[in-house]
């Protein structure tokens, strides 16, 4: 944990956020409770010999609210790890590479959806060297063919429905 | 139990894995989890997931033999990784590093491997032991369970997984409801109703296990690990001779018995498992040591312990879930998750209606063991040779492999979706330094809970004093709330202490 000693002693000391880390993930749980007790409020709740549909959800709504706050009143009392900075660039290209390959499949077929899909994917670092990545690609495509289409007979078109010869 | 019985099942099993198919699952077993050891950033959580959907083609004990073994093949692999390059290739192999890559700048990598390996032998030999003589009588207990009993015993296993988590008791106590809470998503099977479903046709069935688990632990890993730009300093040419010095064999002897019973004790407990069994090891053979002050310099002792206790608890871990029908850990959940594709319900009945397949798995771990001692050692160059792989072309793979895989498991892309959104959730939660383990044991547990739940109020005509009469139920309550308040009265001292400071 990489806390770090603050300077002590201000006034204003004992107001700021010490973790900011504890802080938003008391938020987030709060929030999904919150959510989970708003949709679940129609939720039939049977009688206590036949517990409905809506018990479970609305305990665990609580509990996860509760714990949201136990977490708050830790952040505003004990220091703790302030929030990291996301690293975007991964995150959204691996985002992009999977929701392509989701939405290109059926339609396009399995060389287009993986060609896509992994040329997004080696976006995601500034390491790619495209030499390398080329024929890395070229291998993963005949292995993907290979593999899941012919060795295991799922179902997939390798090429788009207009140039398939199935 | 009477030994003669033993025997009889153990010879059932071995009859069952040592047929021509389940010794080939086996074998892919030990190697894929050896290769995912070996690499680091891809753990075995994910690759049983990647795996799940492939499994559905194979005979259900094929299947599970070959999904128990990448996960103890794993622990054999990890260990290399962590003493020639000084990178834990597993999470259990974190401290092997510590003494292992020291022991490997000294010239003595080949020692150090094999210390590791044999250690991780005796204590998997050991362990599957344990597991067959423990299973039959904790299956016979499990038979008397009433309703309101498992749901004890599940209560009681979540608080383990919150007392064990690493790091924030409230975070994993908050992940273990969001668990639930996700567990719940989908038609409730008592009543017919919908719950949480946005009306997306998807989810009338419930959130998937396999899209989750890889959302979660896949892809999300995927994000981070090209977060941070890595470094291996190989130190591959330096193996040279494996044997071990009569010295070191002398001085291992001790760490390695150790290292098995702790290991084997830590690994039954829920929420425990191999990470927390070798970081145990290491901390009790230090504070045991003559010469605590060897240790972190290439103390064989450090090896040794560590990489038995992490295999002996890789095992045990079987126990609960065979029995119980309970997971301990992420991977015995990803093995329930195996069973359930083939139509197999997790529980003390497995062992009577598939006498075969379960003695048949813990036969085959013996034999699995067997396999790695034999693929680690003298195979060791072409395993580190596949550490020059960079990660960079790694993860491409990986997420390949995540995406065919959900999208086969029923041709439906639109789970392909939900592995990119769980993906973005995994990495938020990573961020908060939110453990997903905890999760995935909230989404497994919450739904079976509430069957139980609701189960045990039928019979007690709506009275929830059942959960106190029962005495065995009583039992596991009082435990859960004896640990929950063994953990966090500290805390609440150490806050008030904070509080009144100021």
């Amino acid at each position: 944990m990489g806390r770090q000693p603050k300077p002590r002693g201000e006034a204003s000391e004992r107001m700021r956020i010490k973790n900011g880390q504890d802080l938003a993930t008391g938020l987030l749980f709060a929030l999904v409770g919150a959510g989970g007790l708003w949709l679940g409020s129609d939720y039939p709740m049977g009688t206590a010999q036949r517990p409905g549909t809506g018990v479970l959800p609305y305990i665990l709504s609580w509990c996860l609210i509760a714990t949201g706050g136990l977490l708050w009143l830790k952040a505003a009392l004990v220091e703790g790890p302030s929030l990291t900075a996301w690293a975007w660039r991964p995150v959204i290209m691996i985002t992009l590479a999977t929701v392509a390959f989701a939405l290109l499949v059926d339609q396009y077929g399995l060389a287009a959806s993986m060609l896509v899909s992994m040329t997004l994917a080696a976006l995601g670092t500034p390491e790619t060297r495209w030499f390398e990545y080329a024929l890395f690609a070229a291998i993963m495509l005949a292995l993907g063919i290979a593999m899941f289409i012919w060795g295991l007979g799922m179902p997939i078109q390798v090429l788009p429905k207009e140039l398939s010869w199935r | 139990m009477e030994v003669a019985g033993l025997f009889h099942n153990l010879a059932l099993g071995f009859s069952v894995a040592v047929s021509l198919q389940n010794l080939f699952w086996c074998l892919m077993g030990a190697i894929i989890g050896t290769a995912i050891g070996v690499l680091p950033g891809v753990g075995p959580v994910a690759t049983m997931a990647l795996l799940l959907p492939a499994t559905y083609f194979l005979p259900a004990d094929g299947a599970l033999i070959m999904l128990a073994g990448i996960y103890y093949g794993a622990q054999y692999g990890g260990s290399t990784t962590s003493i020639l390059v000084n990178l834990p290739g597993e999470a259990s192999s974190v401290v092997t590093c510590l003494d292992g890559y020291q022991m490997a700048r000294q010239g003595r990598a080949g020692p150090a491997l094999a210390i590791a390996a044999i250690g991780s032998f005796f204590a998997g030999c050991v362990a599957t032991v344990a597991i067959a003589v423990a299973a039959p009588p904790l299956t016979k207990l499990a038979q008397q369970f009433a309703p309101a009993d498992y749901f004890s015993l599940m209560a009681l296993g979540l608080v383990f997984a919150v007392v064990l988590a690493r790091g924030s008791i409230l975070k994993a106590l908050g992940m273990i409801f969001l668990g639930m809470l996700l567990g719940l998503v989908g038609t409730d099977v008592n009543t017919g109703n919908t719950r949480f479903t946005f009306g997306i046709g998807d989810l009338f069935d419930g959130i998937g296990f396999v899209p989750l688990v890889m959302g979660v632990f896949g892809i999300a890993e995927i994000m981070s690990n090209l977060t941070n730009a890595e470094r291996r300093d190989l130190l591959s040419s330096k193996v040279s001779g494996l044997m071990p010095t009569k010295e070191d064999l002398k001085r291992s002897v001790a760490p390695v018995l150790r290292g098995t019973l702790l290991g084997g004790l830590l690994g039954v407990l829920p929420g425990g498992g191999a990470v927390l069994a070798s970081f145990s090891a290491y901390t009790v053979e230090k504070r045991l040591s003559r010469t605590p002050e060897k240790f972190g310099t290439g103390a064989i002792e450090g090896v040794a312990a560590p990489e038995s206790a992490n295999n002996a608890a890789a095992q045990t871990s079987f126990i609960p879930m065979l029995t119980l029908g309970i997971p301990s850990n992420a991977v015995m959940a990803m093995m329930i998750g195996g069973m359930m594709i083939h139509g197999i319900i997790p529980g003390p009945q497995v062992m009577e209606q598939k006498p075969g397949l379960f003695w048949g798995m813990i036969a085959s771990m013996w034999i699995g063991n067997l396999m790695l001692i034999v693929l680690n050692l003298p195979l060791i160059g072409i395993w580190v040779r596949m550490l020059l792989v960079p990660y960079r072309l790694l993860s491409i793979a990986i997420l390949f492999f995540c995406c065919i895989g959900v999208y086969s498991l029923n041709n439906s892309a639109n789970e392909v979706l939900f592995i990119a959104f769980f993906g973005v959730i995994g990495y938020l939660l990573m961020k908060l330094d939110c453990e997903p383990a905890p999760l995935l044991m909230g989404f497994l547990l919450g739904p079976m809970m509430e069957v139980y739940m609701r189960r045990a109020m039928l019979l007690s005509r709506g009275d929830p004093l059942v959960f106190l009469q029962r005495p065995l139920s009583l039992a596991f309550l009082l435990t859960a709330a004896l640990l929950l308040l063994f953990i966090v009265l500290p805390n609440v001292r150490k806050v008030r202490e904070v509080a009144f400071s100021e």
